[in-house]
């Protein structure tokens, strides 16, 4: 079958949506065809691979039949008291049955529709293809504004079932002033597909601690995510996130600083193993003078794994005095291993600080022989020497994420 | 600043090299097809090897499509209304300079190249390439007595066909890409160089191409083959007149270095770049790629780019042989509408090969500069390094400078490191100059060469100072 064959099919088994989510799904359906299933011959899906994500369209879509997940969703760990869980697994509307903590209010219908896919235009990436397919397909949508600094944290668990088409989609408003902690965890499933998509618009002088981790579980499960945000001046936005285990992962954050003056940091790692493809492909731009952006993404590539790296960043002539740093480090661990890298900065501003750089390597020699010379055996020196480099991601993540990256220790195999 | 005026002053400076020479040339009609290929070969008396080569290189490109991932906008060529092939009329290649046509001469006078005899003290080979044929390859002798082979390659044709059947297409497939599958099918001359086994080359070698024609075509092609120990230093320059229309120049160069053998490829190109309006102007659309074969075999490119309307190139080196290294060194300047896209491939397929790149792009007026480049470590390729180093400098806010690093490995017990910045001149750094008596002009000069530094320092003596004076030249004032 061919992929246009595929899809079509795939559209014509999508489950009618209700409620607003119904204009929206119709012209996802509408968009897809038009913009065509990814070939090689565009550069953003150049290395990725079709054949992986062609066969997502294979699965049943949002059937939410409560079977095999990852992990006992039914009994997590306590998020204490300093954090609210939302648990995103049903179908329906979410917002009904949540009862948020006091500063934190879901949008109205009328809001969402007015602002739903209004950042990701933002951010330039709304005619992309993982957009349609999520526009088409969402029957879930989360949406809150945030009014209020000094709140509880927020924790939003999406698992996926098995043999599951599972898209969804959260909106953020942080208004003026206002600051979040917001840890989201997309687990992965048997044969499954996450199809997740988070706008965020903050306001001036709010903040945002964000952390994603994304944990496949190694059981050919798929991941397309676009986090797509946009700050107005004096705001701040951190944004950690981990990629594990997936078959095929792309994630894409996207920011916009709308009139600059804004702080950036991104932080990101992947951590690919067996023949796992992971990938991130950032964006990053400054519609305005004075922004900041700090970016550091790291790789650990092993076995016959492939890790891809595009960070775009893009400095019009109106932002004069940003200041913009992206580093990509890379360790490759296998002789079967891929590591792809580009960073690419687009500068048209003359009074701008930018750079850029990347590295490909193992383990330094040096590093492994001072820890043996002291005694550590060389299996327990390069696991030590894996985990402070993950450290470095790691450590900017939401304080409640402990549980989720205790077990990464045995993930992280050393070189062979 | 208040240097407002000075940026139109200089910005509108001529173009030195922008005269024609009035001289009688023979042209072929215009367009391409499969008769226009057979002319070509006719007219140059070529052997049937290479007239089957340029026919399938033909039908190669008529099944290919323009590429435009670059996005460098340029309006459609119309690769009808070109003349692929122009030649100053002269009855035979004359046996000494005494005969050339005089006005030939004169031009090249113009254009300082050491082309006459009195220049000898020079000790640069010089062949000299007008619109599509080469006029005169000094030194012959001289550099016979060593062994090494130096002439253009319809030359070498002749005299060599079995080096020239060897080798030619053997780095650049005619499959290649589009435009080196139309040089190949029309490819007119060039230069062509040999240097055997242990020879270290008694002088440096130089080619000078020009269009002087302002429908023509140039699509030279150039290829030097060093055999095992020996070495080269090559340099090349390029001029053209100034016309307000769009000229394409696609050339190929391919090199080849066996075991233990050096190249070194210089070029300064100072193709005709357009008015202020940027209006004209050559297409630099190049394809150059060197091979080293053997074990410890060296490439290195070093470019100064400041002419063109468009230059699109990417000299590339595929290190095959354990050991082998591959160097390339840039300086690329745009001004006004000009477009670059430049940058290197560095292919490392053999155990222990190391490259280096270091790229320096300036910006200017409303013209954009971009670095694309590719590192890629093979499966095979244990301890390769790679060390790369683009800065770009802006001047002005209506500049762009972009940076594509494509990095790719394969195997772990291998080092790539990569780093970038961009910046401008700066006002303390101007301020602190002028403030010590030194002048503006010379100051901004002075800052840009500094930044040119580590590339300067690469070029052949001769050339690092010229491209430092085209420089300053071409930049005076532009910052304001």
């Amino acid at each position: 079958m061919t992929n246009d064959l595929i899809v079509q099919k795939w559209l014509n088994s999508i489950p009618e949506a209700k409620g607003i989510l119904k204009n929206i799904q119709e012209s996802g359906k509408q968009c897809v065809p038009k913009i065509g299933f990814p070939t090689h011959k565009e550069e953003d899906w150049k290395l990725t691979n079709l054949k992986r994500l062609s066969n997502i369209l294979e699965l049943n879509i949002n059937t939410n039949k409560e079977t095999n997940h990852q992990i006992d969703i039914n009994n997590l760990p306590n998020p204490g008291k300093d954090y609210f869980r939302i648990l995103l697994k049903d179908n329906g509307n979410p917002q009904d049955k949540i009862k948020f903590p006091k500063g934190i209010e879901p949008l109205t219908d009328s809001e969402i529709e007015k602002s739903i896919g209004q950042t990701l235009e933002e951010c330039q990436c709304h005619k992309t293809w993982p957009i349609a397919i999520n526009n088409s397909s969402i029957n879930q949508i989360l949406a809150f504004k945030v009014n209020e600094n000094n709140l509880p944290g927020i924790e939003i668990i999406i698992p996926a079932n098995s043999k599951d088409f599972n898209s969804k989609r959260i909106l953020i408003h942080l208004e003026d002033n206002a600051e979040l902690n917001l840890l989201e965890v997309i687990l992965g499933s048997e044969s499954s597909a996450q199809s997740h998509i988070i706008e965020i618009v903050m306001g001036k002088n709010s903040k945002l601690n964000h952390g994603l981790i994304s944990l496949g579980g190694n059981k050919k499960s798929n991941l397309l995510s676009h986090i797509a945000t946009q700050q107005k001046e004096n705001s701040e936005y951190s944004f950690t996130f981990i990629q594990e285990g997936w078959n095929l992962s792309r994630l894409e954050p996207r920011v916009v600083q709308t009139s600059g003056n804004a702080k950036t940091n991104l932080k990101g790692l992947q951590i690919c193993n067996n023949n796992d493809q992971i990938a991130t492909h950032s964006f990053v731009k400054f519609n305005g003078p004075n922004g900041e952006l700090d970016q550091l993404q790291k790789a650990i590539a092993n076995d016959q794994s492939h890790s891809i790296f595009n960070g775009v960043i893009e400095v019009p002539q109106i932002a004069q005095q940003t200041k913009a740093a992206q580093l990509s480090r890379n360790l490759i661990l296998s002789k079967r291993a891929q590591i792809d890298t580009k960073p690419q900065l687009e500068i048209i501003a003359d009074d701008v600080r930018c750079s850029h750089g990347a590295t490909i390597s193992q383990l330094q020699e040096e590093e492994i022989f001072y820890l043996r010379s002291r005694g550590i055996n060389n299996e327990s020196a390069n696991a030590l020497l894996l985990k402070g480099f993950c450290q470095e991601i790691l450590k900017n993540l939401p304080c409640n994420s402990t549980y989720w990256t205790a077990n990464f220790n045995d993930l992280i195999k050393g070189s062979e | 600043m208040s240097n407002a005026n000075t940026v139109d002053q200089i910005v509108s400076k001529p173009y030195k090299y922008g005269f024609t020479t009035d001289i009688e040339t023979e042209k072929i009609d215009k367009g391409i097809n499969e008769d226009i290929v057979r002319l070509i070969s006719l007219k140059k008396k070529e052997p049937e090897f290479l007239l089957n080569f340029r026919l399938r290189a033909y039908s190669q490109w008529l099944k290919m499509k323009e590429p435009d991932w670059a996005e460098l906008k340029y309006p459609k060529i119309d690769y009808q209304d070109i003349i692929y092939y122009a030649a100053p009329k002269q009855n035979q290649k004359k046996a000494s300079l005494e005969e050339v046509d005089p006005k030939l001469l004169e031009t090249f006078d113009k254009l300082g190249i050491p082309l006459s005899e009195q220049k000898r003290i020079a000790n640069v080979a010089v062949d000299a390439v007008f619109d599509s044929v080469s006029i005169a390859t000094t030194y012959k002798e001289k550099l016979a007595e060593s062994g090494v082979i130096f002439c253009s390659i319809s030359e070498a044709v002749s005299l060599y066909p079995e080096l020239i059947k060897r080798y030619l297409g053997s780095v650049v497939p005619i499959t290649d890409n589009f435009f080196a599958a139309l040089n190949s099918a029309v490819f007119s001359d060039g230069s062509f160089v040999f240097i055997p086994k242990g020879v270290k080359c008694p002088m440096d070698l130089s080619s000078y191409f020009r269009i002087n024609s302002g429908d023509t075509g140039q699509f030279e092609r150039t290829l030097i083959i060093a055999e095992e120990r020996a070495s080269v230093s090559y340099l090349e320059g390029c001029t053209a007149p100034m016309f307000d229309t769009n000229t394409l120049h696609a050339a190929v160069v391919e090199l080849i270095a066996l075991d233990d053998a050096t190249i070194k490829y210089s070029t300064v190109q100072n193709w005709y770049s357009g008015n202020e309006k940027g209006v004209g102007g050559i297409y630099n659309f190049v394809t150059k790629r060197g091979e080293c074969r053997g074990k410890r075999s060296k490439i290195s490119w070093s470019q100064v780019e400041t002419g063109s309307a468009i230059t699109w190139k990417y000299p590339s080196c595929i290190l095959k042989g354990n050991g082998s290294v591959g160097e390339f060194y840039s300086i690329a300047l745009t001004n006004n509408f000009q477009k670059a896209d430049t940058g290197t491939k560095m292919i490392h397929v053999g155990s222990n090969s190391r490259s280096k790149i270091v790229s320096k792009g300036i910006s200017a007026g409303n013209s954009n500069n971009s670095y694309r480049g590719l590192v890629q470590i093979g499966p095979q390729a244990e301890n390769a390094r790679n060390y790369s180093q683009c800065d770009s400098m802006l001047i002005g806010d209506k500049a762009s400078a972009n940076t594509y690093p494509y990095i790719k490995s394969n195997q772990p017990n291998s080092n790539i490191e990569h780093e970038a910045s961009t910046c401008r001149i700066s006002e303390d750094q101007l301020f602190y100059l002028q403030s010590r008596g030194i002048d503006f002009e010379e100051a901004v000069s002075m800052l840009v060469s500094g930044f040119c530094s580590d590339v300067f320092n690469e070029l052949p003596l001769e050339f690092a100072s010229e491209a430092d004076k085209l420089l300053a030249l071409k930049l005076e004032g532009s910052v304001g």
